[in-house]
Parts: C-alpha cells; structure tokens; sequence
C-alpha cells in the first residue's frame, strides 16, 4: 500500500513538473515568430529557422503535458450519465477506463519504438535550409506515451481506492 | 465484413464507449487500435504513432496555443471585463447586447483564424465568464460562443476552406470571397436570434440596471475599447498588408495583449504563469483530441468504413436536387462523428464528378459544404467544439448543458444552408465579381 | 502451377480527384489486367490513410503494401533521397533524368537506398518541371537576389545560394503568402494544379521551367516481405506497369502543361521562357549545394557522383 502510494504521488509529481516546464515553451514559439515576422518585414531578411523552431516545440509542448491533464481531468469526455453515477460505482467506472488508457498506451509505445529508432539511428534532420534533427521529436512519442501509462495506472488505483472507500466525502479525494 | 456494417459497429461503439465518461481523445484512439486488429491486421497500428507525428509536427495547427495564449493574457490582465463593461453600458437597451457584442466578437476573430479550436477556446476563456458574471442564461452563452467560434470556417482566412480548394481543385480565392457574403448571413442569423429570445424572454440576458449611467462614465468606459481595438488591427492588420501569415499574426496578437496587459500593470510573473498553465490545458486538451480523431478517420478509411456510402451516392440514378440533397445527409451524417478534413479527403473526390456531372457550380457547393463542416462542429454527440468548450467551462456546468445549448443554433445553421440552397446567388455572387475584376 | 489471388492496400501521393491519382487509378487497373484480375490494389488518395510524408514508415511497417511516394520526404534520414526524387538544376529533361534510373544505374542505386529501410523501390514515374510562380519578372539569376521565396527541400539550400531568403510555408499558405506579399516567390504544384487553385489571381508571372524542379521523379515503393511473396509474374506486372504510367503521365503533363500556359495568358499572366543558358549558369553554381548536401553520405556522394558523372556526358556540365 505504502509503496503503491508513493508511486502515484511520485508519477503524479513528475508529470505535473514537466507540464509546467512545457508550458514555458510557448513563450519560445512565441518570441521565434515575432522575431521572423520582425526580421522579414522590416529587415527584410527571413530566417530559416524561426518557423521550423516553433513547429518543432509544438509536439514537446503538448505531448509531455498529456499525462498531467489526464490527472486533472483535463482531457474532456462525456460526463451526462458518469455525473450521475454514485462515486463508488464511479470509481469502479473510472478502475475499468484508466486500465484501457494504459492498455492503449502499451500498443502504442510498442508500435513507435520502431519508428523512433529508425529516425535516431539515422540521425533524422529535416533536410530544410535549417536541416535540424527531427529525431527528437520521434523518439519523445514513446517517452511521453510511457508517462501516460504511468499516470494511468496511478489512476487506476486512485479510482480503485474510490471504489472501495465508503461515506458520504468518497470520490472527491485527490492525490496531488 | 461489409462497408454498413462497419459503419454502424463503429457508430455503435463510438456513443457507447463515449457514455461511460472516457475521454474523447482516447475514445477515438482505443476505437481505432480495435478496429484495426479486428477488420486490418496489427501491422496497420503503426499508423497511429504516424498520425500523431503528423499532429505533433503540424504548422498549421501551430495557431492554436498562440490564440489562446493571447486570449488567456487578456482575460487575466482584467481587459476583456473592462471591454465588456463598455459594451453593458452601451448596449443596455439592445436585448442580449452582450451575446450580440460576443457574436461580434467571434466575426473579427473569424477574420484572424480559420482554426476553430483556437477561436472556440479563445472566445470560451474571453466571453464566458464576462456573460455568466452578468448573470447571461449559461446556454445562451454557450451557444453564441460555440456557434460563433464556428464562423472562421466560412470567413476567410480558413484552412478547412484552403483543403477543399485543393481537393477540389477550385481557386483558394473565390472559394475565400464565397464565404464571405454567407459567413456576415449566419452572424446576423445568430443576432436575430439572440435580440429575439432576449425579448421574449429578459431574464435570459439580464441588462444592466438603467437610467443611472451618465454620458460621461460611458464616455469613459470607451477607454477600454483602446487596447483591445489596437490589439485586433494588429493582427487583422498584419495579415492584411501581407507583414505575416494568420499563424504569425497570432503571436504578434501574444505581443499586443502582453503590452496591453504591461499598460494596465497587470503583467505580473503569476497572471503569465497562470496565462501559460491555463493555454498548455486547452491547448494539450485540442490536440490529444485532433490526435485521436486522425487515427480515427484514416482507420476508418482504410477499413472502407464509408465505402457502402460513397458508392451509393456513386450509383444513384435520380433527380438532381435529390443527388444534392443525398450528399448533403451524408456530409452531416459523416460529421457526427468524423473531423472535417478527414470528411473533406474520402467525400470530395467521390463528390465532385457528380456535381461537374450535374451542372453544380463547385465553390457554392464549397460552400454548402462548409455549412455543413460548422454543422458537424456542434452536433451533438460529437461535436468537437462542443469539446474544446467543455475544456474551458466553469465547475458545474457539464456536457447536457453544452448539448442543449446548441440546439437552436444548428436549428439557425440549418435554415442558412437551405437559404443558400434556393438561393445560390448569395454565395456566388461576389466569387463573380472576383473573377470579373481579374479578367479586366 | 495456378498463381494465387493477391489483394494489397496502396497509396497515392496526391489527392484522390487530381490527374496524378487518375493515373494511380491507371496503374492498378493495368496490374489487375496484367494478372488476369488475380492482383487486386486496393487504392487510396494521398493523405487518406497516413500524411503522404508518413506513407514511407507505414510501408515499412507493413500498414500498407505499396505506396506512390516523393522520395525527397526521407532525404533528412537517408540522403541519396535527395537526388532521386529531384535536383534543383538538374536534369533538364525528363528522358535525361529517366534514362540516369535506366541507363546509369540510378534504379539500382535507388533500390539500394531503399532496401536498407526494409523496403523495395519497383521503379520511378518520371515527368517535367514545375513551374515557379512570382510576383515580379525573372530573366536571370540576378533578379531573384535577395528576394523572398517558398522553397522546400533541397531548393530551399539551393536558392539560398543565390541569395533568396527562403521561408518554408506550408502548401496550404502560398497563396495568401503571394496574394499579401509575405513572399515574392514561390514554388507550389504542376502548371495545372496551380491554376486551379487560382495562382494567377495573386502572382502576375509565371516562369517555366522551374529551375528549382527541372525534373521530377515519384517512386512506386512496396514493402520488402510482401513484394517477395509475390509470384515473378506479378513482380514483373508492377514494373510493366509502373514504367508504363511513367510515359503516359509525363506526356499527358506535356500536353496538359500548354494547355495550362496558355490558360495563364489568357488571364492575364505573363509568362517568361527562361534562356537555356541561364538554367546552365545556375547548374554550375548548384553544383556545389548539391556536394553539400550529399554530405559525406557513402551512397548519397555515389549517387550525385553518377548523376554528375552522366550530365558531363550529355554536355550539360563541363
Ligand atoms: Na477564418
Ligand atoms: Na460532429
């Protein structure tokens, strides 16, 4: 129980740093576009790399955050009947879905280790004018995919002890 | 397993698996893993990690965290209260004069972005809780800013309008100058229909308290039209001198609304965190959905999930009106549960010979078609901006709430795309006035 | 022996609806036909199941058997790529080009360059330029100093050697991009593509032949596993076929190509011929981006090596 507790908590902990980290980035993409937009109108010299360094944060940005929203119920869904159910039989609800995220999750990482392994093995550039290294960003989808399958099991046994617990405060408790 | 009957499994599923509160994103992504394995073979599973490289790495979908940051800066540096402070003084003899001003709103951000998951989440964090604070109907206000997010669809610039240009293969130009002309006829549909129902019914839009209000505090309330007045001519200003793209404007739309924010002394370190924190959630929440939805679509496509459809519609042998009228029903049908350029890529090519066949003029059938895009954008149960609306909503108000909101806008869009059905010279009259301008 | 029934999944690189994927529709058709309707292709659009640049590790993955690709979409990870897909400068004629895969050893080398991936190349559809559409008249290389253009690829090095600033918009802004002056310059589609979408309403020149695409080259690419348990007389069903579409589309694209100038004129557009000489001006300066970009890649310095190599021959380098 004890160890099992301090998985979520550490899991939980670790996805919630690295989302607030992400979200600095926009700041990035931001200030590399009001610079190209700067550089081209009024100096009229575009850079090569401003456009292609802020698609390229685009998928690190939301990617690593996908875990954490998973914990804060950030990824909407459908709530009409799930609202109205008692919080037990919601937790028990909630024990049977994690399990199939983090089933999904498996199948995915499986399928996309090929795929980052041939770009990292090959060192993957864009072959833009820029040419940066595209790997990276292959090799982060079975990174944050991973960190989604441990925040859905953390989940899963936070919806387990949901469907166990009884009274009336059942169900609003939350690890974080 | 015949084309129908895939079909309707995955339909089937899709509502069921929907109603028991999974997330959407992963609704969508554990639909397709299944189907693939049962009707493909699992070789074709890694088309969901190329799908999600494709989101990942998507310039176009870049606009998204840039307008809703811009919008969440605004929201928390107080501008968009004092903005509508302005318009509750002003428009307080205008039933709804708040959703009225909101539809206004969503024009000019229609004019900005053709995303509309950026213009729904960012008109969601600008709008909503300006409205429910002022104790607007929650339904009212949700569906003024779901079907009002819409618009960017058909007013120009729109990138669902640039794909059916392509797939097309009609001028990017005309189809943009059609939207126009039906794009200013829904907004003034949806202001009708907000002054009417705010008539019939006040308690709906409540207005603020009268006759009080001197000349000069609403003279001075006009000083909160300032900043956000500067803040949209630039953006609508530097993608109409050419000085950036509608992606780039977006991020020089960041700067004004950070300036802005630095001129009210709002722009602390804990308003920008919290403006980033709140822009990473819609964000994160809109793309793990698009995620979902390509893998969807391409396995439905590969599994031939809409072939029994298209191939109907091939061998029809009928009225022409009939011909328009069946592609239409599947357009909506297909939008219930599919994106629109999933739609646009498998229907297109199937539709166009029929209507070169039948004499139909391709843009006003672009157009039509793009009132059914906005249709399928807030058709229950899948509507995805009824989704990216969810994200953005206050505690305690849940998806019933967002569906019954939007019923009588679709009821709104639906009597627009007939208008334009009878009366085609709406849509093509100013594409016409394009190309004679051109040719002379 | 009876040969079995076959049936693959393949997909286009363009848009179903467009004249390249009539041609796909082609292909399939002739392949049923060569086999006695035993092979079946199952055809989709470019983009239907997988983005066309993703069609390269679903095939790989087995998602799918067969794809039409551009090769340049790999260049980043596998070099040689680059130059068999196009050059900037490069061949001038498509025969030229076709007759570097046939003639040269290119089919081999490009075989060789895909079987590392687990893949098998079958054979090139090789056709003409596209074109370049400006804002403002090109007769030399001179003019296009320092102005600002939507290249991608390798052209986008390439024009920057000449001085163009080089931004690497999406297909879908060009467009606006031309229309607002956010570029001066831009490469898009073929001649025809490009007037339906209208470019003559935001771009008053067309130059012909684009020097960024001289030439071009698509490949029909089939997943390794499954084209070897194909029986030989369906192999040789795919590259009978596959060479076939490859002359009918480039002549169709020849004749469609003056059909789509002439449409240009008419709107209003002026089209410029290029010099011959300053296409051959510019290949001697390409010449070194192309080294740069083969790097110090073994097969990509083989395969420029052998394409140079064949341009001297032909006269079109000293
Ligand atoms: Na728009
Ligand atoms: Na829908």
């Amino acid at each position: 129980m004890f160890i099992l507790h301090g998985y979520c908590r550490a899991v939980t902990c670790l996805n919630h740093w690295l989302a607030v980290a992400a979200s600095l980035l926009v700041f990035v993409m931001v200030g590399a576009i009001a610079y190209e937009v700067v550089a081209r109108y009024f100096f009229d010299a575009p850079t090569v790399w401003a456009l292609e360094l802020s698609t390229l944060l685009l998928g690190p940005y939301f990617m690593l955050a996908g875990p954490h929203l998973l914990h804060t119920a950030g990824h909407v869904n459908v709530d009409i009947l799930h609202s109205k159910l008692p919080a037990r039989l919601a937790g028990w609800v909630d024990a049977v879905i994690y399990p199939l995220i983090a089933v999904i999750c498996v199948i995915v990482i499986d399928q996309s280790i090929p795929v980052a392994m041939n770009a990292l093995e090959s060192r993957e550039t864009s072959f833009s004018a820029w040419n940066p290294p595209v790997w990276p960003v292959k090799v982060l989808i079975p990174v944050a995919f991973l960190l989604l399958l441990l925040q859905a099991l953390a989940e899963t046994w936070g919806a387990i002890q949901r469907g166990l617990k009884s009274g009336p405060d059942a169900g609003t408790e939350a690890l974080s | 397993m015949s084309s129908g009957l895939v079909l309707s499994l995955m339909f089937a599923s899709l509502l069921l698996l929907l109603l028991s509160g999974m997330p959407l994103a992963f609704v969508l992504i554990t639909l397709a893993v299944v189907f693939t394995v049962v009707l493909w073979g699992s070789d074709a599973l890694v088309l969901s990690v190329l799908q999600t490289y494709d989101v990942m790495t998507s310039d176009v979908l870049l606009a998204i965290p840039l307008y809703v940051l811009m919008a969440s800066v605004l929201q928390r540096s107080g501008i968009i209260d004092a903005l509508y402070r302005a318009m509750e003084l002003w428009f307080r003899r205008l039933p709804g004069g708040l959703a009225v001003g909101t539809v206004a709103i969503c024009t000019v951000m229609a004019a900005m972005t053709g995303i509309v998951g950026a213009a729904v989440a960012a008109m969601g964090i600008l709008a909503l809780p300006s409205m429910l604070r002022r104790g607007y109907d929650e339904k009212l206000a949700l569906g003024t800013i779901c079907a009002g997010g819409t618009l960017g669809i058909l007013i120009p610039p729109s990138i669902i309008t640039i794909v059916y240009a392509a797939t097309a293969q009609v001028s990017v130009g005309k189809m943009f100058a059609a939207g126009i002309v039906p794009g200013m006829v829904l907004a003034g549909l949806y202001m009708s229909y907000i002054v009417i129902r705010a008539m019939l019914n006040p308690d709906l839009a409540p207005r603020a308290a009268s006759d009080e209000v001197s000349l000069m505090e609403r003279l001075a309330s006009l000083k909160s039209l300032i900043l956000p007045t500067l803040i949209v001519f630039s953006v609508l200003g530097s993608i109409y001198t050419g000085i950036a793209t509608p992606t780039e404007a977006a991020a020089v739309g960041v700067l004004g609304a950070l300036v802005s924010a630095a001129l009210q002394g709002t722009c602390t370190p804990a308003n920008l965190g919290a403006a980033a924190m709140d822009t990473l959630r819609v964000t994160t929440m809109i793309m793990w959905i698009t995620i979902g939805a390509k893998i969807f679509v391409s396995i439905f496509t590969g599994t031939g999930g809409a072939d029994s459809l298209l191939s109907f519609i091939d061998n029809l042998e009928v009225n022409r009106w009939l011909v328009l009228l069946a592609m239409m029903s599947i357009l909506v049908f297909l939008g219930l549960f599919l994106d629109e350029i999933g739609i646009i890529l498998l229907c297109v090519p199937v539709f166009m010979p029929i209507i070169h066949a039948f004499g139909f003029d391709p843009i006003w059938f672009g157009v039509l078609f793009l009132i059914t895009a906005q249709m399928a954008y807030i058709t229950p149960p899948f509507g995805y901006t009824l989704f990216y609306i969810k994200g953005v909503l206050p505690e305690g108000i849940g998806m019933g709430t967002v569906y019954r909101a939007i019923l009588p806008f679709l009821g709104l869009q639906i009597s627009a795309l007939v208008l334009f059905l009878l009366f085609p010279d709406l849509v093509t009259w100013l594409p016409d006035q394009l190309s004679q301008r051109l040719t002379h | 022996q009876e040969n079995p029934e076959v049936s693959w999944r393949m997909q286009a690189l363009w848009d179903a609806g467009t004249t390249p994927y009539e041609f796909e529709q082609k292909f399939v058709a002739r392949v049923a036909e060569l086999t006695d309707g035993k092979f079946t292709i199952r055809l989709f659009g470019g983009g239907q199941l997988v983005p066309s640049s993703g069609a390269f590790e679903a095939v790989r993955g087995g998602a799918f058997e067969l794809m039409k690709t551009f090769d340049g979409y790999e260049a980043g990870a596998i070099p040689a790529f680059a130059f068999t897909s196009t050059v900037p400068f490069g061949f001038p004629e498509s025969d030229q080009y076709e007759a570097w895969f046939y003639e040269r050893g290119g089919l081999d080398m490009a075989r060789e360059a895909y079987a590392q991936a687990g893949l098998f190349y079958i054979a090139p559809t090789v056709y003409g330029q596209e074109p370049i559409h400006a804002t403002f008249p090109i007769h030399s290389l001179d003019d296009i100093k320092g102005k600002k253009g939507r290249f991608v690829g390798l052209s986008s090095a390439v024009m920057g050697a000449f001085g163009v600033s080089t931004t690497p918009l999406p297909t879908a802004e060009v467009y606006q991009a031309l229309e607002k002056g956010v570029i001066d310059f831009a490469d898009r589609g073929d001649l025809t593509a490009n007037l339906e979408a209208g470019l003559d309403e935001v771009a008053n020149y067309v130059i012909v032949p684009g020097f960024h695409q001289p030439t071009t080259a698509t490949s029909y690419v089939a997943n390794q596993r499954a084209y070897d348990r194909l029986p030989d007389a369906y192999k040789a069903a795919l590259e009978t076929a596959a060479r076939e579409i490859s002359v009918s589309l480039r002549q169709h694209i020849v004749a469609q190509d003056a059909v789509a100038l002439e449409a240009f004129e008419e709107r209003g557009v002026n089209v410029i011929h290029l010099e011959p000489e300053v296409i051959t001006e510019g290949r001697r300066e390409a010449v070194d981006a192309w080294r740069q970009a083969a790097g110090d890649n073994e097969l990509a310095k083989r395969v420029l090596q052998s394409q140079v190599a064949f341009m001297q021959e032909l006269g079109l380098l000293d």
